[in-house]
């Protein structure tokens, strides 16, 4: 009877079941952030405060957080091209926007990179062309850095197009990317080299002018 | 595509200007906007309940109600809002899927309520979203059914067409005892009469006292024959005439004869007559009587009288599956320790367990914690296993058996579920493939960037079949080539072009052994462009409107992209024709296999 009862108690000591460690995981997913005021989005960016504000619902209406990371970014990007793989280019866009790289793209960072692309001067959306390209920061384009661009490009086509892609199809792109700007030959295509030889293309500049009235 | 993601197109079409450097060829122009007027507050008086909400959002869906011009009819002057006499509660919801695209269904509201709400403002109830959307169906099927039965109640006790036949009038006799009172008698002499014939077998077999007060004692049916043998006659005469009667008034004779109950009545009454017939033969009279046990088969015919019984032979109908993996586990451990104890005792004499097959005897009583002590082991080996034996008895056999009932109870219901959601799934995206028509200016825009993307690599979107057309004159012009001239560039060419064909396409090629030996690959996104040229013969509504809002566009040819647009794109002849001659067909069926967006 007592080495029963001893066993009993034996038994309920341990019973101690930790409940308390989901509630700690919930609270780091409510990280939210808020953007600067109104006026000062305004003063820094060429929107006007209307279209400031239609940003920031559109914004917020994806991303509750206040941040954008780069998977949510990627998906977002993701659903204009249903034909092919945006990952990639979304990925270096992503790169593109989060110029503090810190990892994620908090609304004045989207603004900001808006304001250049549609409301800035031709040097501001060549300056941020180059960035694009240049991925690792280095202010040269090298002959790699342009082809991963190209290759992430025709990646969002997808697989059906016609004429089918072949394998080197990158390859060609680079080329006459690189015969266009390299003006010294050197194997790297610096700002300067870029600027002024899209200045000098008149189809780059019409088409750089395209998307003015996008707002 | 959400809702939402419609106003990062602006950020997707700015971001095209990186593509500007890399394109060498001129981008097409932009789609010229509708100067829309100026964004708005829509007020939305619903019986008194003031709603807001941007003019835009509500013409994000421009195929309902609040989407389209239709609610002009209900704007009014005096208060400079759109007044609309409905449910406000109801009108929430509505108002909240306009905001988020997703429609819900709220538990506490009545189903017939929100159809009719749902069908004033023009919304399917097919894009209700996955988190509301059994409940919704489960309720809806529940109150069909509901009416039905009611309606089925009201017609077999009022409504009886007077042209029916007489043939027909039996058949719903004999199916709802209830229609007339002569059913009625029918239904309880019958079932009087199983229960008397069931009785008569089973009394049969008692043994009564015989009336000479002999020692040996004889069954009642033995003592009084010929009157059991009567009731059997009556009884099987009654059973005889009501299955001609219901064979004679089946509908589908064929059907009849092939259900259940008709067998079962076929092999209550079989006997008897197999009796009559055979009953002087005496090497038979052993069969005969194995015969009479199939009397007992008359009990069955209870579960026409009875929905309980039929649920029941329903309901282990379905459970089959559990029930025959109970039984194999029970047999495996049956033959393993039946196989032990056979070995263990063995050694002993006088032992019982003289074969594994004696043996089984043994494990199942014992397994069952039946134990009739009929065969006991001796030795010690013997009975360590048989302890083991019953121990583990209880474990396979009580614990699994509440698992399998109520594994039952949710596979049951499960299956349940699984069928209604695979019937739902397939109607749902052809609803929401009409029904998901999005803002026509955010279409024109989407095309223009897509647009864009294809001058920039100098290739256009096409469809799987056209890809595979060219592919395969890529691929024969390449082998007449090699044919003439060397192989040496011809694999390469092929290698790239046609290595990732869809396996799940049959193909139909004159030159079939140049696509053997190709790998497929599975295609997740399927989608569709079309080539238009500007005719004007065969065009829905909708793509009039993108016409007209996109003049430049006229010269050049349109693209539309059956994947973003969620709409019935009508069937429109493609310039190859010649190898697409089944393109509409194609079409239509992928409109509903397009991936979700």
């Amino acid at each position: 009877m007592g080495v029963v009862l001893g066993t009993f108690s034996m038994h309920t000591k341990q019973v101690n079941y930790r409940t308390d460690k989901v509630d700690d995981e919930l609270e780091m997913t409510m990280v939210s952030h808020r953007p600067e005021g109104l006026e000062q989005l305004e003063a820094q960016t060429n929107f006007t405060k209307q279209e400031l504000q239609v940003l920031y619902r559109g914004f917020k209406n994806e991303c509750p957080s206040g941040v954008v990371n780069e998977e949510t970014f990627k998906h977002i990007y993701a659903q204009f091209f249903p034909h092919g793989d945006a990952s990639t280019y979304a990925h270096y866009l992503f790169n593109a926007f989060d110029t503090g790289n810190n990892g994620s793209i908090k609304f004045e960072d989207f603004v900001m990179g808006l304001s250049t692309l549609l409301r800035g001067t031709v040097r501001d959306k060549l300056e941020w062309t180059f960035h694009l390209y240049d991925i690792n920061r280095d202010g040269f384009i090298n002959r790699e850095e342009m082809t991963e661009i190209v290759r992430a490009i025709y990646d969002m086509m997808g697989k059906y197009t016609y004429p089918a892609l072949k394998g080197d199809v990158a390859k060609q792109h680079v080329d006459t990317f690189f015969e266009k700007m390299d003006k010294n030959k050197d194997g790297v295509v610096t700002l300067e080299e870029f600027v002024i030889a899209c200045q000098e293309d008149e189809n780059m500049m019409r088409s750089m002018q395209l998307f003015e009235n996008v707002m | 595509m959400a809702a939402g993601v419609a106003a990062w197109l602006p950020f997707a079409r700015a971001a095209a200007i990186g593509w500007m450097p890399v394109a060498s060829t001129p981008m097409p122009p932009p789609p010229r906007e509708k100067r829309r007027g100026q964004d708005g507050l829509i007020i939305l008086n619903v019986s008194g309940s003031r709603f807001q909400t941007w003019r835009n959002t509500l013409e994000r869906y421009p195929d309902t109600l609040l989407g389209s011009t239709e609610r002009d009819f209900f704007f009014h002057e005096e208060s400079n809002e759109y007044f609309f006499d409905r449910d406000p509660d109801i009108f929430r919801h509505i108002l909240n899927f306009y905001r988020t695209g997703k429609l819900h269904y709220p538990r506490h509201e009545c189903i017939s309520a929100y159809d009719e709400e749902l069908a004033f403002f023009g919304i399917i109830p097919e894009i209700i979203g996955d988190c509301c959307y059994e409940e919704y169906k489960d309720r809806r099927r529940e109150n069909t059914e509901r009416i039905q039965d009611d309606e089925e109640n009201e017609n077999s006790k009022d409504m009886v067409p007077p042209d029916m036949s007489f043939r027909e009038t039996m058949w719903r006799a004999f199916e709802n005892p209830h229609t007339s009172t002569m059913a009625l008698v029918f239904y309880y002499v019958t079932g009087f009469f199983i229960a008397v014939s069931v009785m008569a077998n089973v009394v049969e077999t008692v043994p009564c006292r015989s009336e000479q007060n002999r020692a040996k004692e004889v069954s009642c049916g033995e003592r009084y024959s010929v009157a059991f043998f009567c009731l059997d006659t009556a009884c099987v005469m009654i059973f005889t005439v009501e299955y001609l009667l219901r064979l004679i008034a089946a509908p589908s004779r064929y059907k009849f004869v092939k259900s259940v109950m008709s067998i079962i009545d076929v092999v209550a009454i079989m006997p008897y007559y197999i009796g009559l017939v055979m009953s002087d033969n005496e090497d038979v009279s052993g069969a005969f009587v194995t015969l009479r046990v199939f009397r007992v088969f008359r009990i069955f015919k209870f579960s026409r009288h009875s929905a309980g019984l039929r649920i029941l032979g329903y309901t282990l109908k379905s459970c089959a599956s559990e029930l025959g993996f109970l039984l194999f586990s029970l047999t495996m451990a049956i033959i393993i320790f039946a196989t032990v104890m056979f070995y263990a005792e063995k050694g002993s004499t006088s032992s019982k367990f003289t074969s594994i097959p004696a043996a089984f005897w043994y494990t199942i009583v014992t397994m069952t914690t039946l134990g009739y002590g009929d065969m006991v082991p001796k030795t010690i080996m013997g009975k360590i296993f048989g302890s083991i034996c019953s121990l583990s008895g209880v474990l396979v056999i009580a614990l699994p058996v509440p698992v399998i009932v109520s594994n039952f109870s949710r596979i049951y219901h499960q299956s349940q579920r699984a069928e209604k959601r695979r019937a739902q799934k397939a109607s749902k995206q052809a609803g929401q493939a009409l029904v998901c028509k999005t803002n026509p200016t955010f279409e024109t825009q989407h095309h223009h960037l897509l647009h864009c993307l294809e001058k920039t690599t100098n290739h256009e979107f096409v469809d799987e079949q056209t890809y595979e057309t060219s592919c395969m004159e890529v691929s024969l012009a390449k082998a007449s080539m090699s044919r003439s001239s060397s192989m040496s560039s011809s694999p390469h060419g092929l290698s790239s072009c046609c290595t990732r064909r869809n396996k799940r396409k049959s193909f139909n090629v004159p030159n079939s052994n140049m696509v053997a030996g190709r790998r497929g690959s599975i295609q997740e996104l399927s989608t569709i462009q079309i080539r238009e040229r500007p005719v004007n013969n065969s065009r829905s509504s909708l793509n009039a409107k993108f016409e007209e809002t996109v003049p430049l566009n006229s010269e050049e040819q349109s693209y539309i992209t059956a994947a973003v647009i969620s709409m019935p794109t009508p069937p429109v002849t493609t310039p190859e024709s010649g190898a697409l001659g089944n393109c509409p067909d194609f079409l239509q069926s992928n409109i509903v296999r397009v991936s979700a967006l």
